[in-house]
């Protein structure tokens, strides 16, 4: 008993207390699942009948439809949703996250750096900016749907530039996927515009005096100081911007439907995955899914780390 | 003079600018609150009216009347309550034990939490669906609940908060003879109410928005929460018309929205500690 009522072995008593929910929770449906996941990726399975392992066949049907799906890109593209799903998710996935990463990078950099300069009222636009990132994304979908209607509202400001044309956005599959990614952009560049605005306040001030002093424009200090000094802030920014736009899931569910909306244009990864589970109940085929949109992640995260990295140290 | 010219055209286009978006940012906010008083057909009306005339209630009397809105917001409030409650403890918890008690490789397994950030939502997803099928908590508010009582960012949060306040403090409460579990109820756990507040905020909105999980876990009507509720009324049109979405989706955007307005500070002091990370 005395080793027990040690100080120490009461500390650690403690510390074991004190983390253990939290611990098992994560851990149980964390890194329990992950593996879970792999692991049914090689079995077909619907839940209710019992597991058959299939090896490998559930990786080789989806290189094979994403392969039939490479050649329905080149000679037949209205088929690519009905005849290979996954490979139009991952299409549109890529195009959108092309439109919306960099476009929310620089706008919210803009704002930012237009933010900071001393003026009045800079609480006010951080507020506005920030709202739209505190409102639920099923919300926004459901509003900018009724803006997006052919004569809604955002045509309205459009048909100057269009000579009166007015855009079907959400039923003209060469619109949708604009659409989506307009709301997507709208919703979270100003969120990392606020990001921008604090990593700039913590710039150090000398460093600006100086190159006043030996006459540097101010464009000049903004390229030569602020954005190589802003670089792991630029960095945070794109990562987390490339993991949420390849996860896409809530605006393309509410904007075009669970089934990708016209021609399937407004299709995603996600989307196919849960489809994949949850209506056609083929767990083991959206395990399977799952485990390529990771790699996908993944490995894009860590290519986009390393490489603003490098320039890092240049 | 010709300096002073240019300042005052420089500040006034800056200006500009950031007016212009931050209409760009509020202005679907501000529209759908002039909708939400419109008929349907002046809410569609091309091109598009401002002062609702005549000005009618009917949007936000048939959410009450013809469906289960009120049900959603009470169940709402419900599952973003505990979970905001709950992960006050955890997080405080654990980011004082991670923070402050000593015990062999805590730091190695507090990296193990973290690089659990790093798998997405969607991988976990299916396999917590089997477990939850197979435990029977399947469409259970409460059961659901439980997968976001211990958030990890808010753990990371709560750790650097401790670790800011600096290890001596909490070792000075321990040679006046306070045990551990002591300390953490009579100092870290006021100590660290600032840093508390905006963890609740962030799990507030975090829960209070969150649509994938209670798509996936809840299926009858009367328990879904707001987010899946309104995206079912549409896709279902159980309203004839789309006012209803409008007025419901402002109704169950305005706590975030009001939390936001009034607590900006703290949300955006959170901001710099998470980017900090990075």
């Amino acid at each position: 008993m005395a080793i027990l009522a040690s100080k120490k072995n009461i500390e650690r008593l403690t510390f074991i207390l004190l983390i253990i929910y939290p611990f098992t929770l994560n851990a149980f449906f964390g890194y329990f699942s992950a593996v879970f996941s792999f692991w049914l990726s090689f079995y077909s399975w619907d839940i209710l009948s019992p597991m058959k392992f299939v090896g490998l066949s559930n990786y080789y049907a989806l290189f094979q439809e994403l392969w039939r799906g490479l050649n329905l890109l080149f000679s037949d593209p209205n088929l690519l949703q009905f005849r290979a799903p996954f490979f139009n998710g991952l299409k549109n996935i890529l195009v959108y996250t092309a439109i919306v990463v960099p476009t929310q990078t620089f706008l919210a950099l803009m704002l930012a750096l237009m933010g900071n300069q001393k003026i009045r009222g800079s609480q006010f636009f951080k507020v506005a900016y920030f709202l739209p990132a505190t409102t639920c994304s099923v919300i926004i979908s459901l509003i900018f749907m009724w803006l997006f209607e052919k004569d809604g509202f955002i045509n309205f400001f459009i048909i100057p530039f269009t000579g009166g044309y007015r855009i079907n956005w959400l039923n003209d599959p060469t619109y949708l996927l604009t659409a989506i990614s307009l709301v997507a952009i709208w919703g979270t560049s100003g969120n990392f515009s606020v990001t921008f605005l604090s990593g700039l306040q913590t710039l150090p001030k000398e460093v600006y005096e100086a190159a006043k002093i030996d006459g540097a424009s101010s464009l000049n200090r903004l390229i030569h100081i602020t954005i190589p000094l802003l670089k792991p802030i630029i960095a945070y920014v794109v990562i987390m911007g490339l993991i949420g736009a390849l996860q896409m899931f809530d605006l393309s569910y509410v904007m075009a439907g669970s089934s990708g909306g016209v021609g399937g244009a407004g299709y995603t990864i996600t989307l196919d995955i849960y489809n994949t589970a949850f209506l056609q109940l083929r767990y083991g085929y959206a395990a399977a899914k799952s485990v390529i949109l990771f790699l996908l992640i993944f490995s894009l995260s860590y290519y986009v780390q390393n490489k603003l990295r490098y320039y890092r140290h240049e | 003079m010709n300096r002073k010219l240019f300042n005052i055209l420089k500040i006034s286009g800056i200006y500009l600018v950031l007016i212009f978006f931050a209409l760009v940012y509020l202005m679907p906010f501000i529209r759908s609150l002039f909708g939400s008083f419109m008929t349907w057909e002046q809410a569609s009306y091309f091109p598009p009216q401002w002062i609702p005339n005549p000005m009618t209630f009917t949007n936000y009397l048939k959410l009450v009347e013809i469906s289960l809105f009120p049900t959603w917001i009470i169940n709402t409030a419900i599952y973003s309550g505990i979970i905001v409650l709950v992960n006050i403890l955890t997080a405080s918890m654990s980011g004082y034990a991670f923070a402050s008690l000593n015990f062999p490789k805590k730091d190695l397994i507090f990296n193990t939490l973290l690089a659990l950030l790093m798998i997405p939502p969607f991988v976990t997803l299916i396999p917590n669906f089997i477990i939850y099928v197979k435990l029977g908590i399947i469409d259970n508010l409460f059961g659901l609940a439980i997968l976001s009582t211990a958030n990890i960012s808010s753990i990371f949060l709560m750790r650097q908060y401790y670790f800011s306040l600096g290890k001596e403090l909490f070792e000075a409460a321990r040679i006046d003879g306070a045990n551990p579990l002591k300390a953490f109820f009579y100092i870290a756990l006021p100590l660290g109410r600032p840093a508390l507040g905006a963890i609740s905020i962030y799990n507030f909105l975090a829960a209070w928005n969150a649509f994938l999980g209670p798509l996936v876990f809840l299926r009858s009507p009367e328990n879904y929460t707001l987010p899946v509720g309104l995206s079912f009324a549409f896709s279902r049109s159980i309203w004839s018309d789309y006012g209803p979405i409008i007025a419901g989706s402002l109704i169950a955007s305005a706590p975030t929205i009001l939390l936001f307005v009034v607590l900006n500070k703290y949300l955006i002091r959170g901001i710099v500690i998470r980017a900090s990370k990075g």
